[in-house]
């Protein structure tokens, strides 16, 4: 019990010293910096909290923002049974040409974990190198391997010469 | 391959560099943070006539010699030993540069030793004001080697765009003053120096806790209240450093930091993020248990609770250096040199000429035939495609294991990954944290049968295909 | 004692925070609450390390309730479970790490209660006045144990749903009763949606009901009687007070536990396995949470022992009989410092803490090797 009450004066500060003077200084100066502290730790926190919650707002808005790309000259001269990575938005995505000419656009995020699918020329289909996961080339369908649903589809249209990507 | 590999098994390479540098990191923080604690204390305590104080500080400085003059320079030559075993293309780059500014470190490390040890021994020998500026002579030259390694630390993440232009040619010297105070060293001398100071603050919590609470209460009060107020202006300034740090950090790399936060799918490649995530976090509770023990309750602070405080800078600490390392990714010298020492500038030529042709340790069909080795010539082959170009980052079975990643993949799907590694930019997800795969597609197939011999087929089939999906998640987490 | 707390408390009267303070004090008497907590005093000993546990539990339990809230933001159970998983751990943003969190802090709970029941067998906690407190820490115990059991399944993963299978086998081997116990729990005859939709139920609504209560009562003997100073430590044993000696420590020590748990689950990010399929065979290597591995292995100990039915039946009769033993402790060594019947439950607490390491660590030995 002897030590209590020194105990509960050590929370002034220093009553002796020289730097009692300014105590109302100091503490306000260490509240101060245990605010800091504190916001660092909502900070570290709150910020995974927010990002969790607001997720599906985030994702809607990425979606709504970006409805279509306009590739540049040279993806016209993409030559038959090859393929194109391209940005839509801020995702990757492939643009497919078959061996009949023809377009097909869609997404290269794998549905499985988010790893990016390629295009393989020698076997025409896309396919995820993560945990081979394989799409049809031509529908983006998941054909085998884990991929729990299709890679998502955009339209191509070819206007004045340059290949427009949108989503359907 | 200009240099044969240091394969270390189940930890790697850079974990060796990495558990070394991690102590040395925390030492020579403390070596320089505790130089100007005792200068200041020694100070303090002369001016406000504090006996007491004087009287435990020469315990301190002998402490304090022990400890940087035997684990801080130790570990520091440890560095020098594991840095060039694990990378030697990149400690060779840097030593090119640097030459001068290490030879240059090397004597202030001298002075600084000289000078730690002048300081113990001369306690209660000179007049004490002589004494005292003996001391700030040692703070001024031990934070003297933080400002030249600084430099170099810095420079492996951002050389400078001078120095990228003319990196190669032989000329890099005229370049030498743009490659050591480049973008990052003002943020990171500042960021170091805040932890240099709460390091000294960490290190004398350490060794005041051990006072007598009931015998010696008033000086422990006092002396660890001090120590406690030296954490103060690291996490007042540190945030605002680090802002101005990651402001500096190129744009390709800042990228690194946002890839944790959606997923562990592509996990892989998202410790940046988490390891950052846990240096604010340790950060913050530093501060909190050093306010909540130490700073209200000087008398009841104990060693165990100081040793806690101690476990929690070693961790921020190996979160951050972690992190920092991590940033760099995928090169060892950021835009020259890739973190399995192939330049940049030589992908190119490697694809078109070989990756191993070049190379003295290369091992042709007339000393296999005449030697013991075992297994085909492609397979050896293979094998040294996999020492040069993945043991830098990967082991075979432990740390970021390839077997665990390979798990039961078939030939065809390894080949797929290969095939993939060996694309840059949008080509290859890979690219931006992994070194592209390089060498002609003879080599690249060897590799490929080497990586077919340490996948486990039948593991994937029956019974235990239920956990394949998590084994090779396991593999893409570990497989960083 | 607390005089500077109270002038600092005067002091800042001036401003607006202090009026709104004065405000909410004058309705709720705030001031009452910070003085008897300064009143409270805290034993302090060489043992005192292991008061921490208690707080250190009650901490995980809340970081379990915000976390476990944020999750049914996004859980769907039945049918959908897996894919709703999945969602959180690789589509959401930070979905992965309040779901690691969630995990890790579910064991790291368990864990702390267990070294909180044993310091406070150890320490004789239990004597009078506080056998209540020794009887609701262990109904607490158990539920946090169903509470993990249920929500383990929640993923609706392979090992969820395996690891569930064997789990319900144990309540099927009660006589008569247990295969009707078993599906009732069930829901049916096989693990589905239903299943997973009755322990969703139970996980969120059914143990939460049941368990705040008693963490209440739990918390509120332990403010009505103060802490258990152990025998060895009973004369002249130094205090602290409650508040904000102790309570400033405990913080500390929360803020380490927090930082612990941020490691964990950053660093080692909790997997989701395949989806659960019951035509695939079961993995060699299936077997509950650690916290289950004991009785797990005992059960299979007994079904060697005695073939059959019986054997399984015995082991759980085993197990059960020492988990009354347990309960009654408080009875048998009432209060005989140093007596024969202390010894004797320091002797059976060792016993039991043995018995429990032992198994555990068999159960694990005993799994069939997957490399």
């Amino acid at each position: 019990m002897s030590n209590q009450s020194e105990t509960m004066g050590r929370i002034g500060g220093d009553e002796k010293g020289p730097e009692s003077g300014d105590l109302m200084d100091r503490r306000g100066f260490i509240t101060a910096v245990v605010g800091v502290v504190g916001a660092c730790y909502a900070a570290a926190i709150g910020y995974p909290v927010y990002r969790y919650l607001a997720s599906p707002v985030e994702e809607a808005m990425a979606a709504g923002a970006v409805k279509e790309v306009t590739l540049p000259k040279e993806a016209m001269d993409l030559p038959q049974n090859s393929a194109l990575m391209f940005k839509f938005g801020t995702r990757p995505a492939l643009l497919i040409r078959h061996e009949d000419g023809t377009y097909t656009a869609m997404s290269a995020i794998c549905t499985h974990l988010g790893c990016t699918v390629t295009y393989e020329p020698d076997q025409k289909r896309v396919f995820c190198p993560c945990h081979s996961g394989v799409y049809d080339a031509v529908s983006g369908k998941n054909v085998a391997g884990p991929p729990p649903h299709p890679l998502e589809r955009y339209e191509v249209e070819i206007r004045d010469g340059q290949i427009i990507v949108r989503r359907s | 391959m200009n240099y044969p590999v240091w394969n270390v098994p189940y930890i790697g390479s850079g974990l060796v560099i990495g558990i070394v540098a991690i102590v040395h990191v925390l030492v020579s923080h403390f070596a320089i943070g505790g130089g100007l604690f005792l200068y200041l204390t020694e100070k303090k305590a002369l001016r406000e006539g504090r006996e007491d104080w004087l009287k435990r500080l020469p315990g301190y400085s002998k402490f304090f010699l022990v400890l940087t003059g035997v684990v801080g320079a130790m570990t520091g030559v440890g560095i020098w030993f594991s840095i060039g075993l694990a990378n030697p293309a990149g400690t060779s780059t840097l030593i090119h540069n640097f030459v001068f500014g290490w030879a240059t470190e090397w004597v202030i490390f001298l002075v600084e030793l000289s000078l730690a040890a002048a300081y113990y021994y001369t306690w209660g020998r000179l007049p004490s004001g002589v004494h005292v500026r003996l001391g700030l002579l040692y703070a001024v030259s031990s934070f003297l080697t933080l400002v030249i390694i600084n430099g170099i630390l810095t420079f492996k993440l951002t050389p400078s765009s001078a120095w990228l232009s003319v990196a190669g040619t032989g000329k890099e010297a005229e370049h030498f003053f743009e490659a050591f105070f480049n973008p990052t060293y003002w943020p990171s001398l500042a960021l170091r120096t805040l932890v240099c100071i709460s390091m000294g603050g960490v290190m004398s919590l350490v060794f005041f806790s051990r006072l007598d609470s009931e015998k010696e209460g008033e000086v422990k009060r006092g002396l660890i209240r001090w120590a406690s107020l030296w954490l103060l202006p690291a996490f007042v300034f540190m945030p605002i450093c680090f802002i101005w740090y990651l402001s500096m950090v190129p744009e390709s790399q800042r990228e690194l930091l946002s890839l944790g936060i959606s997923t562990i799918g592509v996990g892989a490649f998202t410790q940046v993020t988490r390891l950052t995530l846990i240096a604010i976090l340790t950060t913050a509770t530093i501060v909190g248990v050093v306010y909540f023990l130490a700073f209200l309750y000087p008398r009841d602070f104990e060693f165990g609770h100081a040793i806690a405080v101690l476990l929690l800078a070693f961790l921020a600490t190996a979160a951050t250096e972690g992190a920092r390392e991590m940033l760099r990714k995928p090169y060892i010298i950021f835009d020259y040199m890739y973190s399995n020492g192939t330049l940049k500038s030589a992908v190119g030529k490697c694809n078109e000429e070989g990756y191993m042709v070049h190379s003295p340790w290369k091992i042709n069909e007339g000393m296999f035939e005449s030697g013991n080795l075992r297994g085909s010539l492609v397979m050896e082959l293979g094998r040294q495609m996999f020492l040069g170009q993945c043991v830098s980052c990967h082991t075979v079975d432990g740390y970021r294991s390839m077997r665990d990643f390979l798990y039961d993949r078939d030939e065809t799907a390894i080949g797929n990954i290969l095939a993939m590694m060996r694309k840059t930019g949008e080509g290859s997800p890979y690219s931006k944290f992994m070194p592209p795969l390089v060498g002609t597609d003879e080599e690249i197939d060897a590799l490929k049968k080497y990586l077919v011999s340490l996948t486990s087929p039948s593991k994937g089939k029956g019974v235990m295909e239920v956990t394949s999906g998590e084994r090779e998640l396991q593999g893409i987490v570990k497989g960083n | 004692m607390g005089k500077l707390l109270s002038e600092e408390v005067k002091e800042r009267k001036s401003g607006a925070v202090a009026r709104i303070y004065q405000w909410v004090d004058e309705r709720l008497g705030l001031s009452e609450v910070i003085e008897l907590a300064k009143k409270k005093e805290v034993p302090e000993h060489r043992h005192s390390f292991w008061y921490y546990w208690g707080g250190i539990t009650l901490f995980l339990f809340l970081v379990m309730c915000v976390t476990g809230v944020l999750l049914l933001v996004y859980y769907r159970p039945g049918d959908e479970a897996y894919e709703s998983v999945r969602q959180i751990t690789y589509d959401i943003k930070f979905g992965w790490l309040i779901r690691s969190t969630h995990s890790w802090a579910a064991n790291l709970m368990i864990g702390a209660a267990f070294v909180h029941m044993f310091s406070a067998f150890f320490m004789r906690a239990y004597r009078k006045p506080r056998e209540f407190t020794w009887w609701s820490g262990l109904v607490l115990l158990i539920l946090a144990m169903v509470f993990g059991f249920s929500g383990y399944l929640l993923p609706m993963d392979e090992l969820a749903y395996f690891a569930t299978k064997v789990g319900l086998s144990i309540p099927a081997v009660i006589p008569v009763l247990g295969p009707w116990v078993a599906d009732i729990i069930r829901g049916g005859p096989e693990i589905t949606g239903f299943t997973v939709s009755r322990f969703f139920a139970l996980h969120v609504v059914i143990l939460p009901a049941l368990f705040i209560p008693i963490l209440i009562f739990h918390l509120i003997l332990v403010q009505k009687h103060g802490m258990s100073v152990p025998d060895g430590e009973a004369k002249d044993v130094r205090t602290i007070p409650f508040f904000p000696n102790f309570a400033m420590r405990d913080l500390a020590i929360w803020l380490i536990t927090l930082n612990v748990l941020a490691l964990l689950a950053a660093l080692f990010p909790w997997k989701l396995g395949a989806p659960a399929d019951p035509l695939k065979p079961a993995p060699m290597d299936i077997h509950p949470e650690w916290y289950f591995m004991s009785s797990f292995q005992m059960l299979k100990i007994f079904g060697q022992l005695f073939p059959g039915a019986v054997g399984e039946f015995l082991g759980l009769a085993v197990f059960t009989l020492g988990l009354v033993l347990w309960f009654l402790i408080p009875f048998f060594d009432p209060k005989t410092e140093g007596g024969l019947r202390a010894r004797a439950t320091m002797y059976f607490g060792l016993f039991v803490l043995g018995v429990l390491v032992i198994t555990t660590i068999w159960g694990y030995w005993a799994l069939p090797s997957t490399k």
